[in-house]
């Protein structure tokens, strides 16, 4: 091991995700009170963000270069990870998205996203001199592709679209033309539209529910984010105080601990305690891009920007579900939201980061 | 690595990373800029509704007044209704547990464990049999799992003491304990007490601002529950309670407020007396009925009142309902029975129906006739068996064979000379339908002026009680109707005619009047004039037997207590109802509790006479009001005695030989033919072979009356046959029941 510098690691990342982490094992605490079918779940969100830790230390510690030599068997082993959740695989498991590992339940879609960001930031760094046309698109798209297909056909659309914002941002920033990117927008748009008839049913509530919602459904399928706007909305300045929100503690707030836990942060902390949420996950975010400026590699940027959109999408889209601004999705709140396999997933892109990071010196004695 | 050597800022164009920032600072500002709206600037309105989350209001009902009769004993009370109930939270999580609760309990009920689907389930009301109990707790879980279901309702005593004895084992089963009315005396009293129902939807908002609960209270629907819910309702409590998503109460949020039970009653009606009227006129219906071998009579009235104080002791109307059947709920079957009985079961025929009082109407134009000078009591008037009276339209029409009417008297079947010559006071006496033409509608020469005529009859009519709604509080109370010309004008679309006037003194052709008016003239005379308000209601009472004052509006049925005038300080009045607050009382309004005798007016001294002028035929007001002399009154209650003393009186049999009675009688008989749409289905309305209505009325003792009694019989015939015995065993029964009331007290 070469050039391997702690001064380089970045301190103030790990401290802000160990505080958001902190943060949110609390407020997993003040969601689940009271429920017996969740008791202990917060005690696991530490052991998880304590793991997670400790894989941050251990990946800093590894070049990020080793995974992008072994990429294809990681590929391939996500892929059959991926192949049997989804209808291929139902048809002899059952469906399911995850796995039993002994008490965990693993979510393989988690750690795919990871894989992706790795496939594609080797994909550019091979590619870095070659034009900028369809072919160097297209191949980019496979790549991807080839992991999505299965995440597709779970059926888990919010994933999809994670990964291809990941893809968009990647090729953005090695040099798409404008005009390329307009045809891919209108593509977007295009399949938008005809891939709408083709969603799940569930899907497709959603996103009518979301456009057109029913001003007579109080328990119908708007509940779920219309309590989360009474929370929001009822948290004020400065909250209800910790574990005093009647919307989280009454449990008129849905699926508090996952999905909704931002909006229990709003009700217990007020406006003051979202906006140190979002802080705190645009820090994390910026710090990440701030190691994608530094790295000494297209790949090493590649996987710090991945990182940064990764968080920052999902971060965005579920407070913005939260706002009842997009349809309901079911991403997680990163570093908050309750979920081992979420957390774990985020906590080895940071550990990449960092690995980055203090690599983005050639020499360093 | 030849990457890595290439400086950092050719790695990225930098406008690109631009852009990447401008993105996500944009989103971020969309997120601020709703967060901002939600929690600073929408905060008031989400904090209502998270208020409204949590924020449950239960209202904890008010046991209903109990009535009870003069001498205490219950006539509508509460009773205790046992549901069985599974709260669904509360069940055991072991399904083995579930199963062994759900069969104990279905072995218990009778209720299937496993029947239909879930989505039938959901289409029964509470209370319906049909879903099984699985199906049951399993759509209760869903909607609210701390509400406890009803598996089954209205279970034995013995299966609710058995659940509570199995708690421990049987957890989240329960017995839900609700208030149901029960009425002991039943049928005996429905018409009088009346019945409860669910609150209607018309009135639903009205009275969920007053605290009630749609879909569990109940208010009255007829009789005494219906006129005086106001005081028997009570007002429901109230707790202001948190509650999670689940619906479990957590805590009070506000200081819960007790419900304040209903005000009790004590009617004026002696149960025993009631009973007697009840026996006495169904004798003598089915007596008749078996006698003619067919339904006869269909219907029938007793009233007995104190003519001094107005206390109804009796009033039965038949045929009735059973008011226990509508306890829980109204059943449809029976309620529509009800409804299409041509009878009316569900009137109160007492002063909800009205019908021709016949001869007992004589009584009114007796008075008339004497106090207007029409006749003197040393005049005597011919009676021949029947008059050939002159139908004239028009004062000046002329008398021919065309428009010349018999007018029989009643005694033409038997004696077709008739009574002969009578004075005024066997002239009531005879109840002499000859006698009473004269005086009503003149007679050449022996009657002048054309009698008392049509307009001052109505005056003593009028002044007796007829014609108006005594103002009891009983609800649905009819008029009556005193017919004149101009009514005749309006709804026969004909001039009155001269026949019209003679038919209308004996109380017949378009006279209509409630058993309970006839009551009262009755009632009048007994008190030499003075006409006491009806009244059923003794006192109210609070729930710690307190007598409360309130008073009555018969008008719109409101009910007044005294109270403190906010603004001014001064007394003033509450209105029950509706809560407001007036300095003065509603004309026509009296004094319910505690008791007091209420005189509506005394003939004798309120002048309430009109007076008229009349020149052949037309009469004018003069504008002057008169009183009737108090000699006219002591006349004719000579009149009304003799129908007992003289051996040819309507009512010497019945007092004398049938029902021999050592008080003294006074009283009156009528035979009132009528034709409605039932006697003209049977093609009776024609000459000689009208049907009849029965009437009688009778006071004791006659110097110092007590007890004044009416009953009709709907097409019963003969008043002084059919109606009479039942008078008079009634009056025995009176007499007997005071006879015993005295040696208990005594004892």
């Amino acid at each position: 091991m070469r050039g391997l510098s702690w001064r380089n690691f970045d301190f103030l990342l790990l401290g802000a995700m160990v505080l958001a982490s902190a943060f949110g094992a609390m407020m997993i605490h003040s969601a689940i009170a009271g429920n017996l079918d969740l008791a202990g779940y917060d005690v696991r969100q530490i052991y998880f963000a304590l793991a997670g830790v400790a894989v941050i230390i251990l990946l800093a510690s590894i070049d990020y270069r080793y995974w992008l030599s072994i990429y294809l068997p990681i590929y391939i082993v996500m892929m059959l990870f991926l192949i049997s959740l989804s209808g291929l695989g139902q048809a002899a498991f059952g469906a399911q998205r995850w796995f039993q590992v002994g008490v965990l339940f693993v979510q393989p879609t988690e750690f795919a996203k990871i894989v992706v960001i790795l496939i594609l930031a080797r994909y550019f760094e091979k590619s870095q001199n070659d034009p900028r046309d369809l072919k160097w698109l297209a191949k980019s798209l496979a790549w991807v592709w080839g992991l999505v297909i299965w995440i597709l056909l779970q059926p888990n659309l919010s994933n999809v679209i994670v990964t291809m914002v990941i893809w968009a941002g990647m090729v953005w920033m090695n040099g798409i033309g404008i005009r390329q990117l307009l045809w891919l927008g209108l593509a977007v748009i295009l399949l938008a539209f005809i891939a709408f008839p083709f969603l799940q049913p569930y899907q497709q509530a959603r996103v009518l529910n979301f456009l057109f919602p029913d001003p007579n459904a109080r328990h119908g399928a708007v509940y779920n984010v219309q309590q989360a706007l009474i929370a929001i909305g009822s948290g004020g300045l400065f909250g209800k105080g910790y574990g005093h929100g009647t919307q989280t503690q009454l449990r008129f707030l849905k699926v508090r601990h996952t999905d909704f836990i931002f909006s229990a942060t709003a009700e217990e902390f007020g406006i003051i305690g979202a906006i140190i949420i979002i802080l705190i996950e645009a820090f994390i975010i910026w710090r990440c891009i701030r190691a994608a400026q530094k790295a000494r590699d297209v790949s090493g940027a590649m996987i710090a920007l991945g990182v940064a959109l990764l968080i920052f999408f999902q971060g965005a889209a579920n407070i913005a579900v939260n706002l009842n601004l997009i349809p309901v999705s079911g991403l997680p709140l990163p570093f908050i939201s309750y979920g081992g396999s979420g957390l774990m997933s985020l906590m080895i892109g940071i550990g990449l980061v960092e690995s980055v990071v203090m690599r983005h010196k050639e020499l360093d004695f | 690595m030849s990457s890595s050597s290439l400086p950092r800022s050719s790695r990225f164009e930098t406008w690109r990373l631009f852009v990447i920032y401008a993105l996500i600072l944009l989103v971020l500002t969309a997120l601020l800029g709703r967060l901002l709206s939600l929690q600073v600037f929408g905060s008031q309105n989400w904090t209502l509704r998270a208020v409204d989350n949590y924020t449950r209001e239960i209202s904890s009902p008010a046991p209903r007044g109990i009535i009870y009769d003069r001498n205490n004993y219950i006539l509508a009370r509460n009773i205790a209704s046992y549901d069985l109930t599974i709260t669904p939270a509360n069940i055991p999580d072991d399904d083995a547990d579930i199963q062994r609760i759900y069969r104990d309990i279905s072995a218990l009920t009778g209720v299937p464990i496993n029947h239909g689907t879930l989505e039938e389930a959901k289409l029964y009301a509470p209370c319906v049999e049909g879903p099984g109990i699985a199906q049951l707790v399993e759509l209760g879980d869903s909607l609210a799992p701390y509400t406890p279901v009803k598996i089954k309702c209205n279970v034995s005593e013995e299966v609710a003491r058995l659940v509570q004895e199995r708690s421990i084992d049987w957890p989240g089963v329960g017995i839900e304990v609700n208030p149901i009315r029960d009425y002991p005396t039943g049928s005996l009293t429905a018409d009088v007490i009346g019945f409860l129902g669910p609150i209607p939807a018309a009135l639903e908002e009205q009275l969920t601002a007053k605290g009630f609960v749609a879909n569990r209270d109940k208010v009255g629907y007829a009789g005494i529950e219906l006129s005086m819910q106001d005081v028997l309702a009570g007002q429901n409590g109230s707790r202001v309670v948190q509650v999670d998503v689940a619906g479990k109460e957590l805590r009070n949020i506000e200081p819960p407020k007790a419900a304040v039970p209903g005000y009790n009653l004590t009617l004026t009606i002696d149960t025993r007396l009631q009973q007697a009227a009840e026996a006495s006129l169904l004798y003598e219906i089915n007596y008749w009925n078996m006698y003619f071998g067919k339904t006869r009579i269909s219907s029938g009235v007793v009233i007995a009142m104190n003519p001094k104080t107005g206390e109804i002791l009796a009033m039965v109307s038949y045929p009735t309902y059973e008011n226990n059947r509508m306890a829980r709920f109204i059943p449809g079957y029976y309620y529509e029975q009800l409804n299409q009985d041509p009878r009316h079961p569900l009137l109160n025929n007492a002063i909800q129906s009205e019908y021709p009082p016949g001869s007992v109407f004589k009584l009114s134009a007796a008075n008339g006739a004497l106090n207007e000078g029409v006749v003197t009591t040393s005049q005597i008037i011919q009676t021949p068996g029947k008059l050939e009276l002159c139908e004239q339209f028009t004062p000046n029409q002329p008398c021919g064979p065309n428009n010349t009417r018999p007018f029989v008297d009643w005694i033409y079947d038997k004696n077709p000379d008739g009574f002969g010559q009578l004075d005024f006071y066997h002239c009531i006496a005879y109840s002499s339908n000859v006698c009473f033409y004269k005086l009503g509608g003149g007679y050449g020469n022996e009657i002048k002026n054309g009698g008392l005529g049509i307009f001052r009859l109505g005056e003593y009519a009028r002044a007796l009680g007829y014609g108006a709604a005594s103002g009891i509080e009983l609800p649905g109370e009819v008029d009556g109707l005193i017919p004149d010309p101009q009514w005749k004008r309006i709804h026969q679309a004909e001039n009155w005619s001269t026949g019209d006037t003679y038919i209308a003194t004996v109380g017949q052709g378009y006279v209509l009047a409630t058993p309970l008016q006839v009551l009262m003239s009755g009632a009048t005379m007994a008190n030499d004039g003075k006409l006491m308000q009806p009244t059923i209601i003794k006192s109210i009472e609070d729930s710690e037997g307190k007598v409360q004052t309130v008073w009555f509006n018969p008008q719109d049925f409101s009910l007044w207590v005294p109270s403190v005038d906010e603004n001014s300080g001064r007394e003033a009045w509450k209105n029950l109802n509706d809560g407001t607050i007036v300095d003065t009382l509603p004309a026509g309004s009296y004094q319910i509790s505690p008791f007091v005798p209420n005189m509506k007016w005394d003939i004798t001294k309120d002048p309430r006479i009109a007076e008229y002028q009349c020149r052949g035929g037309n009469c004018q007001k003069t504008g002057q009001m008169k009183v009737v002399d108090p000699s006219v009154v002591k006349n004719v209650q000579i009149g009304m005695r003799m129908a007992v003393t003289d051996p040819r009186g309507t009512l010497h049999n019945i007092y004398t030989k049938d029902y021999p009675l050592p008080i003294a009688v006074a009283g009156k008989t009528g035979t009132a033919e009528y034709c409605d749409d039932v006697a003209l289905k049977a093609q009776r309305c024609q000459f000689g072979s009208w049907p009849t209505h029965s009437w009688t009325i009778s006071y004791a003792p006659y110097d110092d009356p007590e007890i004044v009694i009416v009953a009709f019989e709907y097409n019963g015939g003969e008043g002084a046959s059919v109606a009479a015995p039942v008078v008079a065993r009634v009056m025995k029964a009176y007499f007997e029941l005071k006879a015993i009331d005295l040696a208990g007290n005594g004892g």
